[in-house]
């Protein structure tokens, strides 16, 4: 069982492991993960995605065809997917 | 010299029609055309770009290989009118029977095109493939019939990365996955080929690393008036880099064996060095 903050602390370790430009500051919410944001390609962003799916045990790929992919939506996605 | 460029168009459009009933008088003719045309011009590829790519070649060989460039390029353009005309039906019937090779391939595949030959054609070859085909490319010519199908990797990074996706599962599955290794958008590696610099499509590679799949390259040549599908062998490997560099060896040697095969597009890539190399 995992909280909520324990949650957005590992998804964005594995989101600075993919992307140099999160660096280690805090990210907003509402960054792409993609160009004119943390500038994933769709390689790396689909390989993020396979991260948090063995991380967590979750589905997370299915998020690439809905809307844009921000942050803070790949933050809830797997927050809701992971029992607490 | 001046030379009729708009006669040479017109004449091109006015073979369209006939390529899917008469395609033994107007796929010749094009090819004629092609040839005629390169010869006046001197462009489209130009000799001396033959002769950077293979100097090898003796200057009137180099300009040999040009003619047979610009008929290449004119068969092709006939070829593509085609199947958007008509579908992959006037293909199928060009189309020699599969190789030894071809018919030895078994999925889970990586099938690795390169802007070669009558690169247009793959898609009647891939429809003999025994097992599920999903073909990644820019757009698609034609509507493709069950077990191939076609998703498009226009769009921004989430478009690409979801046909990625798509091609991921697809080999999890046990099918074909299709998609050219050469002039695709999004990331690249550069690897050596010709004495230049090439950037390979990325994806087609890091498909490879993580799937385990083997890679193939699927090129198509003219024959004649027929077209025959050809595969090199299987490229395995978990490193991206050295994956690519081993698939550009494989196209350097076709090459050098055809240079006549070369596509205007990959002449333009290896002669134009890449943003940064810049």
């Amino acid at each position: 069982m995992k909280t909520g903050a324990q949650i957005k602390d590992a998804v964005l370790d594995l989101l600075r492991s993919r992307a140099p430009l999160a660096g280690n500051g805090a990210l907003p919410d509402d960054l792409r993960l993609g160009a004119g944001g943390l500038g994933l390609d769709s390689i790396a962003m689909v390989e993020l995605l396979l991260d948090c799916e063995r991380r967590f045990g979750i589905s997370a790929t299915g998020l690439l065809e809905g809307p844009v992919i921000t942050v803070g939506r790949l933050i809830a996605h797997v927050r809701d997917a992971v029992p607490q | 010299m001046n030379w009729p460029r708009h006669t040479f168009d017109t004449l091109e459009r006015g073979l369209a029609p006939l390529v899917a009933r008469h395609p033994r008088m107007a796929l010749p003719a094009a090819s004629g055309l092609g040839a005629l045309r390169n010869r006046l011009s001197h462009r489209w590829p130009s000799p001396e770009q033959i002769q950077t790519l293979f100097p090898q070649l003796a200057p009137r060989a180099a300009a040999r290989v040009a003619w047979k460039i610009g008929a290449l390029e004119a068969r092709n353009r006939l070829l593509v009118e085609a199947i958007r005309r008509q579908g992959l039906e006037p293909v199928r019937r060009l189309m020699r029977p599969a190789s030894e090779a071809f018919a030895a391939l078994r999925p889970p595949l990586i099938l690795g095109t390169f802007h070669v030959g009558a690169v247009q054609a793959l898609g009647a070859a891939i429809e003999r493939l025994p097992g599920p085909v999903l073909v990644l490319r820019l757009g698609a010519l034609y509507s493709p019939s069950p077990p191939v199908e076609i998703v498009s990797t226009e769009g921004d990074d989430q478009r690409r990365a979801l046909a990625f996706q798509r091609a991921l599962a697809h080999l999890a599955g046990g099918g074909f996955v299709v998609l050219a290794l050469d002039g695709s958008p999004g990331p690249g590696l550069r690897v050596p080929c010709l004495g230049r610099t090439l950037e390979l499509a990325r994806g087609p590679f890091a498909l490879a690393r993580l799937t385990g799949a083997p890679l193939v390259p699927l090129v198509a040549r003219w024959r004649n008036s027929e077209v025959e599908a050809e595969v090199g062998a299987a490229i395995v490997g978990m490193e991206e880099g050295a994956l690519a560099a081993s698939a550009a060896r494989w196209l350097e040697g076709y090459l050098m064996a055809a240079p006549e095969e070369i596509g205007l597009g990959l002449v333009r890539a290896l002669l134009t060095p890449p943003l940064a190399a810049r």
